[in-house]
């Protein structure tokens, strides 16, 4: 360290770091705060509010809504977790070709879902997997004789979430993996390969190792992404959870007991629930990514 | 059979795989944009392209802009337009520019209370924004914010991660003796920052910008609770809008979201590396 | 110069500099073009057909002195959520709102003094118009023994139907007086033309997702979701059997209702091709057919609806709206002028009709003679007449503002019961009963869980005056 590194006294950390510190300790640090006194009270909008205590909390661990959201949202994650991210390593594979002639158009497509917000993703979907009109159901029609009345948004609504958010975030996540298969050594890829290892075995014992930390790193994203899905079905659901709630997730129980009844201390406690969710699939996440590059 | 007939067939394997693919990822987004130029009627009698009722040829004359004329002219949705790139172009450049200055400060400089700013940083990141969600709009109402594009931006200028990836790649792309030598050479902190920092972490630069002007552009909650006046409205918010309740007026819609998605689409397109280099730089080196 | 020029080029991208000059030139635009305010009433409104109908009313206001009117429609969610986040943060909604009734409630799920409408009971009661205007219209707009709306319809149901196809068929509808008798008489309509071995033709346009069908049938049969103080009462007899009725409908191989939902392009085909036969009809949705659906004009009649039990009631009630005054109008004198001129006046009564196909609430209009005048969409009938004469009948509704959830938990009730009438195949109405009580307990559970924890409604009924 250096004498002339600015010492404490120096107004021009400060400076610089000002606007962050500011913005972070009254837009992040004090709502978190807040949050923690929000989830003890009962509210009308910003205006009413009186404390209950932990009533909000017992309440919620009773309340068989908050369930069917955790419920529906972990199948989601679930589903995020294990068929979307092994098809966009699949994706990603196969387009990880030096050679392969259209390789930066195929990339370039497979990721253009991504650049329409989630929003227009579940205005397009909501009119998409529509009984009789929608293209999904016309297209079956056609070419299955699936009846034209298949109710993707009335009963199976978590498939469609689950189908629309692979259109939507394959290529996304391939992306990051064909940045990881950068990483791989080709030459140990070659030498395995001279060795007799298999296809299968070559990906196990060196392309996976060598992928490993972008793995683990894209599942957390992938975790935490589908932890706080929302926009996606409540749009879709035409602004609510569907038909018997069949789409509602936590942030969308969040969103309606905060916002649409009002109760800002109910959506604080079900937030604290989430933030905890998040930080225990962190948690798990670290360890086994610890523990197998240990092993 | 020679290595490179091995190749060959490998990849027109790989082309039998990835055309349909790629085609199942396109075909939404022509439906998108040929619903988008049809009325009610040919929306309903034909799945992409109008057809003609008897022969069942296209009939291309059944294309009509009229949907676009009546989102901007009728409903305007060119104010929303408007307010869109208003709040994804400032909240891009502040953020930018307020977690740079931030991350740089917290990994080169050296000031009281920097260790647990860091630390506070590093928890916060695992902080999901709807626990915010509720205290915030409390925050914005008391301080008088609610309605207005301050309360959009505001709050959006100091994300965890955009501090904690400045701080990473300051500590990897601008070595210490760089800043020695500017500071031996009298320049003023604030000028190293802008005149060595900045551009040693050009690519995070342009990368976070890019994807905080995305976020921006698709975010829906947020001015959903904040913003009140229809004419403050972006164009999340606004196209949601569309879909009422008597009426599903189908053209309309399409013709909304063609709209909301063109302007990302051709700012990605002209930025691609940059933005695929930014994205993965956290993943792949971090 | 020169150095700084090189300098910003280093450090600024392509994308960077791209995005700079967008957040530039996108702030001097709309600091060119403010947020225009305009002068006058602010006026939301959700219905399209409305705005027409109030137009030529305040196109007049312009050659007076009295304030314009900038009316704005919005789509129901939207509307919602603006309305309910202005109460909630007291800022500036608009000066006068027309609401729909289910939207209505959450505005009164607070304290009382934190209703973001105006109380209109005292001047309703001074002036008179508590007696002149129909008063269970009244009841979804009371919270508390307060009114904050001026009722804008009474909403009485009959059964519309396909009369070109009942008719070629031979069928005569006269001889229906239960739901029984209408699908003994309607069942032979149900043919499969397409050869797919499934009808391609259906009596009745109901499912189990329907939620405002299912309520409308249910209130017909003389059930409800309250108590007469308004305590969640959903496990009845009555309930459950009108609900495994219901559902019977909907279910099993020779199920008899289809889905064919309202307001949707795609249900507006199926009722084009005639997938269901008959349809419930509120006055109002006369009007929605008539504007969305102009191929039926004449293909269209419609009939009391038919009972659940002989001599049981022939009409019930759906919807309504009301018009309310945002507190925070800074106007409410102009405003409550303004909603009188629109709701009171014979001539809106009049147009209420002839363009919307609404029976106004206002008692002493309805000997009007143009109720009894033949209206060529339905075939030449009087409908006017059929509407007016249901509407004293309508049953009585909640005006509880926990009636929304307590509807969507009865429509979860529903599917519940469909999936598993489905799953177990068992598709007679006895058969469902005991897990019809089983899941409306469970739906009664939830809305008193949710009424039993807000402490405003609590402390409100304690200290406040009950009617």
């Amino acid at each position: 360290m250096s004498g002339r590194t600015p010492g404490r006294r120096s107004p021009a950390p400060y400076l610089l770091a000002g606007p962050f510190l500011v913005i972070f300790g009254v837009f992040v640090l004090y709502p978190l705060a807040r949050a923690a006194v929000l989830a003890l009270m009962q509210t009308y909008g910003p205006q009413a509010s009186e404390f209950v205590l932990f009533t909000n909390f017992t309440t919620l661990v009773a309340d068989p809504l908050f369930w069917r959201a955790v419920g529906n949202t972990l199948i989601f994650t679930a589903a995020s977790v294990f068929i979307q991210l092994p098809l966009a390593l699949a994706l990603a594979i196969l387009l990880n070709r030096p050679n392969l002639v259209g390789r930066g158009v195929y990339r370039l497509i497979f990721f253009s879902p991504q650049l329409m917000g989630l929003v227009f993703v579940a205005m397009l979907a909501s009119i998409v997997f529509e009984k009789r009109s929608g293209l999904l159901n016309q297209a079956l029609h056609a070419t299955f004789g699936v009846s034209l009345d298949f109710p993707w948004l009335q009963t199976y609504v978590m498939p469609t979430l689950i189908i629309t958010c692979l259109w939507m975030y394959v290529g996304f996540n391939m992306v990051y993996f064909l940045a990881a298969l950068q990483n791989v050594d080709k030459e140990l890829l070659e030498a395995a390969s001279i060795d007799g290892a298999g296809p299968w075995s070559r990906f196990r014992n060196v392309t996976l190792p060598a992928i490993r930390p972008v793995a683990s790193f894209v599942v957390l994203l992938s975790i935490i992404g589908s932890l706080q899905l929302f926009e996606l079905p409540y749009i879709m659901m035409n602004y609510t959870a569907g038909p018997a709630n069949r789409g509602l997730t936590i942030v969308m129980y969040l969103y309606q007991s905060g916002f649409e009844i009002g109760d800002l201390g109910y959506a604080s406690a079900i937030g604290w629930v989430l933030a905890l969710m998040l930080i225990g699939f962190a948690a798990i996440q670290l360890r086994l990514a610890r523990t197998e590059v240990g092993a | 059979m020679s290595t490179r007939t091995s190749t060959r067939m490998w990849s027109l394997a790989a082309h039998a795989a990835l055309i349909p693919l790629a085609i199942f990822t396109l075909i939404p987004f022509f439906w998108l944009l040929t619903a988008s130029l049809k009325s009610t009627d040919d929306f309903f009698s034909s799945m992409f392209l109008p057809l003609d009722a008897d022969t069942g040829a296209v009939a291309w004359d059944h294309l009509t802009f009229d949907n676009y004329r009546r989102l901007f002219f009728e409903l305007g949705v060119g104010r929303a337009l408007l307010n869109s790139i208003f709040l994804s172009s400032a909240t891009a450049v502040l953020a930018t520019l307020c977690c740079a200055a931030g991350g740089y400060a917290l990994a080169r400089l050296r000031f009281g209370g920097r260790n647990l700013v860091t630390i506070l940083v590093l928890a916060a990141l695992i902080i999901p924004p709807p626990l915010l969600l509720a205290p915030t709009y409390q925050l914005l109402y008391e301080l008088g914010l609610l309605d207005t594009y301050t309360g959009l931006i505001l709050p959006a200028l100091a994300p965890a991660f955009g501090v904690f990836l400045f701080r990473q790649a300051t500590i990897q792309s601008v070595p210490k003796d760089i800043l020695e030598a500017a500071r031996i050479d009298g320049c003023s902190e604030i000028g190293i920052f802008f005149g060595v920092v900045l551009p040693l972490v050009r690519p995070m630069v342009g990368a976070f910008m890019l994807i905080t002007f995305l976020a921006t552009w698709n975010n829906f909650v947020w001015p959903q609770v904040v913003i009140q006046t229809g004419d403050k409205f972006p164009l999340s918010v606004a196209i949601a809008q569309l879909k009422g309740v008597y009426r599903q007026d189908y053209g309309l819609i399409m013709a909304g979201t063609v709209v909301s998605v063109l302007p990302p689409a051709a700012l990605f397109l002209i930025l691609q590396k940059e933005f695929i280099s930014g994205l993965t730089a956290g993943a792949v080196k971090g | 110069m020169r150095a700084v020029l090189h300098t910003l080029l280093r450090s600024f991208s392509l994308g960077t500099g791209v995005i700079t000059v967008l957040a530039l030139a996108s702030a001097l635009t709309l600091l060119a073009r403010p947020v225009r305010t305009r002068p006058g009433l602010d006026m939301w409104i959700f219905s399209p057909e409305h705005e027409q109908l109030y137009a030529p009313v305040i196109e007049a206001r312009e050659h007076t002195d009295e304030p314009d009117v900038n009316v704005s429609v919005i789509g129901i969610p939207a509307l919602q959520r603006r309305m309910m986040s202005g109460f909630f943060a007291g800022l500036a909604t608009s000066d006068l709102i027309e609401v729909e009734r289910q939207m209505a409630g959450q505005a009164f799920t607070g304290p009382l003094d934190s209703v973001g409408f105006l109380d209109l009971t005292d001047r309703l009661r001074d002036e008179g118009l508590l007696d002149k205007i129909n008063a269970p219209s009244f009841g979804p707009w009371t919270s508390r023994g307060r009114i904050f709306g001026l009722p804008h319809d009474v909403h009485p149901v009959l059964l519309g139907y396909r009369a070109d196809i009942v008719e070629a068929a031979g069928i005569d509808v006269s001889t229906i007086e239960t739901w029984d008798d209408f699908y003994r008489v309607m069942r032979p309509l149900m043919t499969d033309e397409d050869g797919d071995a499934q009808p391609d033709r259906y009596p009745f346009a109901l499912w189990e997702t329907d939620g405002d069908r299912l309520e409308t049938l249910l209130y017909q049969a003389g059930g409800s979701f309250f108590d007469e103080n308004d305590r969640p009462r959903m496990d009845t007899d009555l309930n459950a059997r009108v609900l495994a009725e219901m559902i019977s409908w909907c279910v099993g191989p020779d199920r008899v209702a289809a889905d064919v939902p309202d307001f949707t392009a795609a249900g507006n085909k199926l009722k084009l091709d005639g997938y269901a036969i008959a349809y419930l009809m509120p006055d109002w949705m006369c009007n929605i057919w008539r504007l969305q659906l102009p191929q039926l004009a004449g293909k269209v009649k419609v009939m009391p609806l038919p009972a659940w039990e002989p001599g049981g009631k022939r009409t019930s009630v759906w919807g309504g709206t009301m018009i309310g005054i945002p507190k925070t109008s800074e106007r409410v004198e102009d405003a409550w002028k303004l909603a009188k001129d629109l709701y009171l006046s014979e001539e809106i009564a009049r147009k209420l009709y002839t363009l919307n196909d609404i029976v106004t609430p206002i008692k002493t209009y309805w000997g009007d003679p143009m109720f009894d005048e033949p209206d060529e969409y339905f075939s030449g009938q009087a409908k006017g007449r059929m509407y007016v004469d249901m509407a004293p009948l309508i049953p009585h509704r909640s005006s509880s503002p926990y009636a929304k959830l307590a509807l969507d938990r009865f429509r979860d009730a529903a599917v519940a019961l469909a999936e598993w009438a489905r799953a177990t195949h068992t598709y007679e109405p006895e058969a469902m009963l005991s897990k019809c009580h089983e899941e409306l307990a469970r739906a009664e559970g939830a809305v008193r869980r949710q009424m039993d924890r807000n402490v405003f409604l609590a402390s409100d009924e304690s200290g406040g005056d009950e009617e």
